[in-house]
């Protein structure tokens, strides 16, 4: 979790482009930078919190255009705007599909350290929750048929009675299948199990 | 500038020497044949054409010379009768003196069609600037951006424990670079709204062009058009007014640029190029917008004819005036498979240049 953040930029100017990356740089980020999104299509993206800051404005597609194929594509990399000339209708646009700033140029570099600051924070929220997830599938994964079962049945509030009559089991052993599914999910109470189900459930309605 | 000065006392030094022979011709004539005949009238024909010079002054001289010959043959004329001799000759000189006269009028004339001719191009230049306007403050707050960036850089490697002065020498270099980008910029946009009286350079073409294609950058872009050029490197240098061939070139440009600018799907090419045969050099615009119709290609150059919403007609047709002035010929014609060609000949410095008004 400690790997520099990066900070991806595209602009065709080369002198912008050279002052980014400078800039970014004494700042403290990695910094990589293209001449345009096709180039930063094809690289290669380390995993570690970065974001993406984007001229709108290049020859062949545009800034704008390239939102949209990310946002398509379902990459969630946070993007910073620049553009040389921008109208209130586009940047509406661009913050609706998610952009975290946009900014006219020439812009204040404190604006745009802040944009950069808030996007890679963002990029590192995200990072965070996927993690947490995965950690939360894999121990999913670790509970039998029936210790899955019987958690479904606990996040829909049923009893241990009601959840016992219902599988046909004793009391005691829906106890006993229980308390594994606390350990095993790493829940302290009830009603955290009761989150961490729902979370599970969210996702993978999510993918299907 | 002095070098300049002797190079225009010399300019079209065939007509000096057609003119200056033909006088000798009608005085060497007048002086021989007998007093009746009235050769000296002939010397109108030499005014007239001295018009071609565009200088009052010299018609002037040449005026008075032509008087000053015919007094002159008449008193070294050996034969024929005095009288009649006295009564042509002063019949001569009425003549040599009304021809001044109507030459100097043309002249004034033509200048005078010349300077309307250079403010409406001027006022075609200044609007199309302004049309530019956003394109240029793009060129401008690019290198503004660089300049905030770097120098900012530079500021924080600076600070930096220890400092980084190799980053900070880099991060400056590219500031001045960029103000000295910013500069060019404006540079060019004072060159072409200026107002500066019509002039007869020698022309870089390949620079001409290549200044006019950063100016249009933004609006290129706007468009999202690829420029290419095609620009030969040993291109002879015609004689011709920079800001005004600068102006059509320009035109040409954004003419293309806008007629890519409305287009749904396909590629969005510009292809500027420029060849010399040895005797013509051809500057030509290609685009891969909508082709025109035959028709409607005849009625491009005519002044207030558009083919753009909002368009006022008047590029085109000062961009002909322009070529023809400088003795070229502008043409448009279908590119294949799609677009259109706009283009035009200048003759190369030497050839033809004597048709300077048009």
């Amino acid at each position: 979790m400690d790997k520099p953040a990066i900070v991806f930029v595209v602009d065709d100017d080369v002198s912008v482009r050279e002052g980014l990356d400078s800039l970014l740089r004494s700042v403290g980020y990695a910094v990589s930078v293209f001449a345009s999104v096709r180039e930063f299509a094809l690289a290669r993206r380390p995993d570690t919190p970065s974001c993406l800051v984007l001229d709108v404005r290049m020859p062949g597609p545009s800034g704008m255009d390239f939102q949209a194929e990310l946002s398509a594509l379902n990459d969630p990399i946070p993007i910073v705007f620049l553009t040389g000339h921008g109208d209130v209708p586009m940047a509406v646009r661009a913050i609706k599909l998610g952009a975290v700033e946009f900014l006219l140029k020439p812009f204040r570099e404190q604006d745009l350290l802040d944009a950069v600051r808030v996007a890679i924070g963002k990029d590192e929220a995200r990072r965070k929750d996927e993690a947490a997830l995965a950690e939360l599938k894999e121990r999913f994964a670790t509970l039998t048929m029936r210790e899955k079962e019987v958690l479904a049945f606990v996040a829909e509030g049923r009893l241990n009675k009601q959840i016992a009559a219902d599988l046909g089991l004793s009391e005691v052993t829906v106890k006993v299948h229980r308390g594994q599914v606390m350990r095993k999910m790493g829940a302290a109470t009830l009603a955290e199990l009761v989150r961490l189900a729902d979370l599970i459930a969210g996702q993978e309605r999510a993918i299907r | 500038m002095r070098r300049d000065r002797e190079r225009m006392r010399i300019d079209r030094p065939w007509l000096w020497l057609g003119l200056i022979a033909a006088m000798a011709a009608i005085f060497a004539a007048d002086t021989l044949t007998n007093l009746e005949i009235a050769v000296a009238v002939l010397y109108v024909a030499v005014i007239l054409i001295s018009v071609r010079f565009d200088r009052p002054a010299i018609v002037i001289w040449f005026g008075v010379g032509s008087a000053v010959l015919t007094v002159l043959s008449y008193l070294l004329t050996p034969r024929g009768i005095q009288e009649t001799g006295l009564a042509n000759g002063a019949l001569s000189l009425i003549a040599i003196g009304a021809t001044t006269y109507l030459a100097l009028r043309i002249g004034e004339a033509e200048a005078r069609v010349r300077q309307t001719q250079a403010e409406l191009a001027h006022m075609a230049r200044v609007t199309t600037m302004g049309e530019l306007t956003a394109s240029i403050a793009h060129e401008v707050s690019q290198p503004l951006a660089g300049i905030v960036a770097n120098g900012n850089a530079a500021l924080r490697w600076l600070a930096a424990t220890p400092p980084d002065a190799g980053e900070a020498r880099q991060a400056l270099q590219r500031v001045v670079a960029d103000a000295d980008r910013a500069g060019e910029v404006i540079g060019r946009v004072r060159n072409l709204v200026a107002k500066a009286p019509p002039s007869r350079d020698r022309l870089d073409l390949v620079a001409l062009i290549e200044e006019v294609l950063t100016l249009a950058r933004g609006e290129l872009r706007r468009h999202r058009v690829v420029v290419r050029t095609d620009l030969a490197d040993d291109l002879p240098q015609p004689l011709g007014d920079r800001v005004q061939l600068q102006q059509v070139v320009l035109n040409l440009v954004i003419n293309a640029a806008e007629a890519m600018g409305g287009l749904e799907t396909g590629p969005r090419d510009l292809l500027v190029g420029a060849a010399s045969d040895g005797r013509a050099i051809t500057v030509s615009v290609r685009d891969t917008g909508v082709s025109l119709a035959p028709a409607a290609i005849e009625q491009v150059f005519e002044a207030f004819h558009s083919t753009k919403p909002g368009g006022m007609g008047m590029g085109l047709a000062i961009s002909r005036s322009i070529v023809e002035a400088h003795g070229g010929t502008i043409y448009a014609a279908v590119n294949h498979p799609r677009g259109m060609v706009f283009g035009f000949t200048l003759p190369v410095a030497g050839t033809t240049l004597d048709r300077q008004h048009g």
